[in-house]
Formats: C-alpha cells, structure tokens, sequence
C-alpha cells in the first residue's frame, strides 16, 4: 500500500524530512578552527564537491548531528555526526587571479575534514 | 561520485538566464514526475541520499544534455528497478501498448 | 538491460517523456505504489500553495520587528515553524543577512536544494548548469546575469547547500520604506531576493 495517500500527504510534507538525529556524538571540530577538506574520490555519493577537495577553510559554525550521506546512500547506516558550514576565501579555492571579497561557505562532515 | 552532477565551477555554460513569470512546471510529464518522485521517496525503498546517487548516476553527457526533470525521471526508474518494484521489460511493454494507442 | 536502453539519439521530443511518464504511472497505480489522489494533491500543493509570498512575509516581519529578525537569525527553523512555514525540504533552516558589508547569495551546485517552505520550488534556472557551475566560482558575474552590480567593498559569501540546512536570504530593507504596512513591505520581497541573485525592491519601482 502506498505510504502517501489523500489523507496523509499534506501531514506528511508538514512533518518533514529533517536529516537531524539525536545521537549525542562529540564534534570533531570547533568554530573558529581551520580545517582542511580530504582527498576523497569516492565512487560513491558524497556532498563534498571537487572545489573543495583539499583546500582549506574555517569552521563558521556547527550545525549539530546529522546523517551521513556516504553511507546512507550506500545503504551502510546513518553514521551521526557533526555538520559544519566551512568558510573558504575565494582565492583558496580559485588561486590568485580571483576578486577578493568573495567568499564560499559550503555544509561539511566530520568525516570529510582533517584538523590544518 | 566525480559525476557531472559536480559542477561547481565548471566553465563554458555562459549566462544565467532566467524566463520570466516562469511557471511552476513547464509540461504535464513534469508535474507527474515530480509527484511520483515525492511520492516514492515516502515509500521507504529508498532514501534521499540513494535518490540523488540514482541521479547522479546518469550518464555525464547525458547529464548535461537533459533538463532537470528528465534527471528525476530517469533516478525514479532507475531506483524502481534495482529495488525490484518494477521491472525493466515491464516499463518497455507498457511504453510500447501506449505507443500504438497514441 | 536497463530501464533505459533505446537506441536512438537521447535528444526526446517532449512526447516521449510524455509517454514514458504515462507508462511509468500507470504502472506505478497498477501495483499499489502510488495513490493518484495523494499525487493530484502534492501538485497541487506546489504549483498553487506554496511560494516565495510565504518568505517574502517571513522577511517583512523581520525589517517591521528587530525582535522577530533576532530571533530569526539566531535560530531560524523554530522562528519559521513558529511563524507557519514548515515541512519538507525546509525542516532545518538557516537565514543569513544582507548588510551594507556582506551580500549572500546561495546555491546547491551538486544539484537543487532549495527551501520548499518559504520559496516553493526552485525555477529552472537555480537547477540548470549555468548557476550551478558559477554562483560560486564568479558570483559578481551571476549578479550581473541578474542586473546587479555591488560595490567592490561589499563581501560576497556564497552559500552552497550540500547537507539538509536550507538557507533563506534576508535582503537589507530598501530606503524609503518607513512606515509601510508589513503587506507593503512584503511586496517588495522578490524571490530573487531571498536567493541572493536580486534585491528587494524600492518603493514605486516596476514589478
């Protein structure tokens, strides 16, 4: 039977697809830190764009526990853990030649960043 | 995956354009794949994460050639028959008995 | 063989996917995956009901009242829920200022994420590859798309959504607005606006 019918789809959307969980799993990371994304090249999902890769930024501000979507999507499990929107300067992702005063701020994973 | 799907700063694409008064869907096709696609993803066979992966997945040129809900078409029948639900030749019959209706 | 082997050019006339969508229903009706009902009202949902009107309230409530816009920014997916926005793709909220420093502008490069709730559903040109590719490579340049043109002072920050948060632009209140109803203000809240690739507009200017 179809989950979503008539009665059920405006409660449904109202509800939500929130992807927060409330494992109280410790951050890695702190705001204000520098963190550097990894070298990682799954042929899998993830939501670690190839500008980033590599690069360095700051953590601006932590968004709490979420679900990890490497593993969600691969069907492995949920993996808690923090999600943190990381500053970049436009010119650490761009080089040089790019305007100043540009900056890129992009919702990361524990598991994608090292310590810098 | 190092899909087209990532294309932060990919260059050639030219200008943003924007249609103005856009409306919400621009085909009825689009409307129901919308629909179906919200729909399933409730059904619990998949999660979002598996959903966009199907997307992904496509082929790049195709990718890049294909308009928004064409990704979301072509994710849904993807996910539809690796989970079983509905086959391969299933949707190529039922193509083929509405083709010689039209 | 896939679902989608065929062999000619995949460049459709729009018929096809017309059929391949009818086909896929019809089979989808067939085995009790779907409720045609549910799905009539979830178009319905999103072609008539939700829209950027919603944000543009949230946004005039918060020029008209520091309070609301304080407690907007510090926690913006109960300040929303609160006010009555809420639900899918929009459960997890954040909302970040334009001031006379900094200009936001958001994106999801990787593929469409865009807060439902407050905005309804993204136009074809947040989805499509020239925003996606550039909003965070050349944002000036998407202004310029747009016919905006910022002073080289102001910062840009580009916001890409690739986690659940969904971001929402509070745009600075144009001047000469004091005074305005909170409806007069929330007309001048354009989608465009609270995507961060316009401005809100000042009073008396062309829609």
């Amino acid at each position: 039977m179809p989950k979503l019918t008539a009665e059920t789809v405006l409660p449904i959307l109202r509800a939500g697809d929130s992807a927060r969980l409330p494992d109280d799993v410790p951050a890695k990371f702190k705001p204000g830190q520098s963190v550097r994304v990894r070298n990682l090249n799954p042929l899998g999902h993830t939501r670690a764009p190839r500008y980033i890769r590599g690069k360095t930024g700051r953590i601006d501000r932590d968004h709490g526990v979420m679900v990890f979507p490497d593993t969600n999507a691969a069907g492995t499990g949920k993996k808690p853990q923090h999600v943190y929107s990381v500053r970049f300067e436009g010119r650490e992702i761009w080089g040089p030649d790019a305007p100043s005063k540009e900056a890129i701020y992009v919702d990361l994973w524990d598991d994608y960043l090292d310590p810098a | 995956m190092n899909g087209a799907h990532d294309m932060g700063g990919m260059d050639g694409f030219g200008p943003v354009v924007a249609e103005k008064n856009e409306p919400v869907f621009h085909a009825d096709w689009e409307r129901r794949t919308f629909a179906m696609t919200v729909a399933m993803g409730f059904y619990g066979a998949w999660n979002i994460d598996m959903a966009r992966h199907a997307r992904e997945r496509m082929e790049p040129g195709e990718y890049l050639r294909t308009s928004y809900y064409e990704h979301w078409l072509h994710g849904l029948e993807t996910l539809l028959v690796e989970k079983g639900l509905v086959s391969a030749e299933e949707l190529e019959a039922r193509r083929a008995e509405l083709a010689k209706k039209s | 063989m896939s679902a989608h082997d065929h062999d000619h050019d995949h460049s459709d006339v729009p018929s096809d996917l017309a059929l391949r969508v009818k086909a896929l229903e019809s089979l989808l009706v067939e085995k009790g995956l779907v409720d045609p009902a549910a799905l009539d009202i979830l178009i319905d949902t999103y072609e008539t009901k939700v829209g950027p009107r919603n944000g543009a309230k949230v946004v005039a409530r918060a020029w008209a009242d520091p309070a609301f816009k304080a407690r907007l920014l510090k926690d913006a997916s109960k300040t929303i829920a609160e006010f009555g926005f809420d639900g899918r793709q929009g459960k997890d909220m954040v909302v970040v200022e334009n001031t006379d420093e900094v200009h936001n502008m958001v994106v999801c490069t990787l593929c469409s994420c865009y807060p439902w709730p407050v905005l309804g559903l993204p136009p074809v040109w947040y989805k499509a590859s020239p925003y996606r590719a550039k909003a965070v490579r050349d944002p000036r340049g998407v202004l310029q798309d747009f016919g905006v043109t910022l002073p080289e002072e102001i910062e840009i920050r580009v916001w890409d959504s690739t986690a659940e948060l969904r971001y929402l632009v509070l745009p600075q209140r144009p001047k000469g607005t004091e005074g305005l109803s909170e409806e007069a203000l929330a007309d001048l809240v354009t989608r465009d606006s609270m995507i961060g690739t316009g401005l809100a507009k000042t009073p008396g200017a062309k829609p």
